[in-house]
């Protein structure tokens, strides 16, 4: 790491010809506050960041809770998230990796096993051998998407779903947040699944999260 | 860990399993088929952005007064050095080794046929049946039907029907109506995880003389 901070930061970064893309890892650091806050809980326990962490995230865990209406909903279930989440979050900060996603995504993805377990928990009489978060164990690897192009497709995602015409954003919000699978989100809004599923496709599309030559339905 | 599947779960799965809306068992598969394929990997990480931007911009609601001196003082109990990730390099994806080792598989290995074995894992869930299948290097499997879904990963080696070859990370869907007999490669055995929604329907006319969950012909 060390032995290429020393490239000055406005010196061109070298590519392959492949699909590959070889980037100087430490050359491009994730500058945004949480994410810096994340990693200085995980390197250093730094109380200051994560109380920090805990006033910006606490009421989105929250709110987040409180938009699922998914079965096992119980009133204290967004009070319950948040302190679960927040302190998975202490726990485990330190295998936070900045440059495979940011601390908006990372938490994001500790929030929604964590609202998907307790929902189970609540709901369910069987005993579950596996919890949501066992679905999420990666290799590590090289982060083959640069943090350049990470940057970006973030940037795409957050400016393109405000442009989202009021429909597709209805259903992307009834699956992400209200926990909604597409068979459900069809039966609620009386679409066809098959129309649910290509409202989904072009939101995905104008976000550039999927390329759009995939043939359609 | 490669990059070398070429069938992979389709882009409203994807969506659904970054959403948490997909059921446990397409779960399993789903994460099953990640451990192998890069590009589904960070297809994936941009629902993830999707989620979270999601998220952050959800309505904020106010916390409970004493919502943060509770976690503050849960740290204080939870204080230690923090975990380092050390995720051993298995073969298989970390939600199969985690129910083999809840299910015991190694000594769960049933005979379906003079060519397949199959291992049944308890999933806390009964809308499909999941199971592990070991096919022999070389073996043939009876020609079956199907009633329901079945969806299919190859963990290890390879196996072939009709259609195709499929290889390490392969995720595939079979569909009520799809009919087909696999073959294991020649080189080494195979070992593919399934969840099935419905048993299968044999169309070998003895098919009747087995138990339903019996899925495949012995032979």
């Amino acid at each position: 790491m060390s032995l290429v901070t020393s490239i000055p930061k406005n010196q061109a970064i070298p590519r392959t010809n492949g699909d590959r893309v070889a980037v100087f890892k430490s050359a491009e650091k994730r500058s945004d506050q949480w994410s810096q806050l994340l990693i200085s809980v995980g390197e250093n326990r730094d109380r200051q960041a994560f109380a920090q962490l805990f006033r910006h995230f606490g009421p989105l865990l929250k709110g987040f809770a409180h938009a699922s209406r998914n079965e096992g909903w119980f009133p204290g279930l967004g009070d319950d998230l948040v302190q679960e989440v927040m302190i998975k979050v202490w726990n485990k900060a330190a295998g936070y990796n900045a440059e495979k996603a940011s601390a908006t995504t990372w938490i994001y993805t500790v929030a929604r096993n964590c609202r998907i377990d307790m929902l189970r928990r609540k709901s369910n009489t069987q005993h579950l051998p596996l919890e949501n978060e066992d679905f999420w164990h990666e290799p590590d690897e090289e982060t083959p998407i640069s943090l350049l192009q990470q940057k970006r497709s973030e940037d795409k995602v957050q400016s393109s779903l405000a442009q989202l015409p009021k429909e597709q954003d209805e259903i992307l919000r009834k699956v992400y947040l209200e926990g909604k699978s597409h068979a459900e989100a069809s039966a609620e809004l009386g679409l066809p699944l098959g129309t649910v599923k290509s409202r989904v496709r072009l939101a995905l599309q104008k976000m550039q999260v999927i390329v759009s030559t995939e043939s359609q339905e | 860990m490669n990059n070398t599947s070429q069938f992979h779960p389709d882009e409203t799965m994807l969506l659904e399993f970054s959403a948490g809306t997909l059921a446990t068992a397409p779960s399993i598969c789903v994460s099953a088929h990640l451990h192998f394929c890069s590009k589904c990997r960070n297809q994936l990480l941009r629902l993830d952005q999707v989620g979270a931007q999601l998220m952050s911009e959800a309505k904020p609601l106010e916390l409970e007064e004493d919502a943060f001196d509770a976690v503050m003082a849960n740290l204080d109990n939870t204080e230690q050095a923090p975990a380092k990730s050390d995720a051993k390099v298995s073969r298989f994806p970390f939600s199969v080794d985690k129910l083999m080792k809840n299910n015991l598989v190694s000594q769960t290995w049933k005979r379906l046929s003079g060519s397949v074995d199959v291992a049944r894992f308890e999933t806390g869930q009964d809308e499909f049946e999941v199971a592990l299948h070991k096919i022999c290097a070389g073996g043939k499997t009876p020609k079956h039907d199907h009633q329901g879904l079945e969806y299919t990963v190859v963990l290890k080696g390879s196996f072939s029907d009709e259609n195709a070859v499929y290889r390490e990370g392969d995720f595939l869907i079979r569909e009520p109506g799809d009919v087909h007999q696999p073959m294991g490669a020649q080189n080494g055995e195979c070992i593919c995880l399934s969840a099935l929604s419905a048993p299968i329907k044999l169309t070998n006319p003895l098919g009747f003389l087995m138990k339903p969950w019996l899925r495949i012909n012995p032979m």
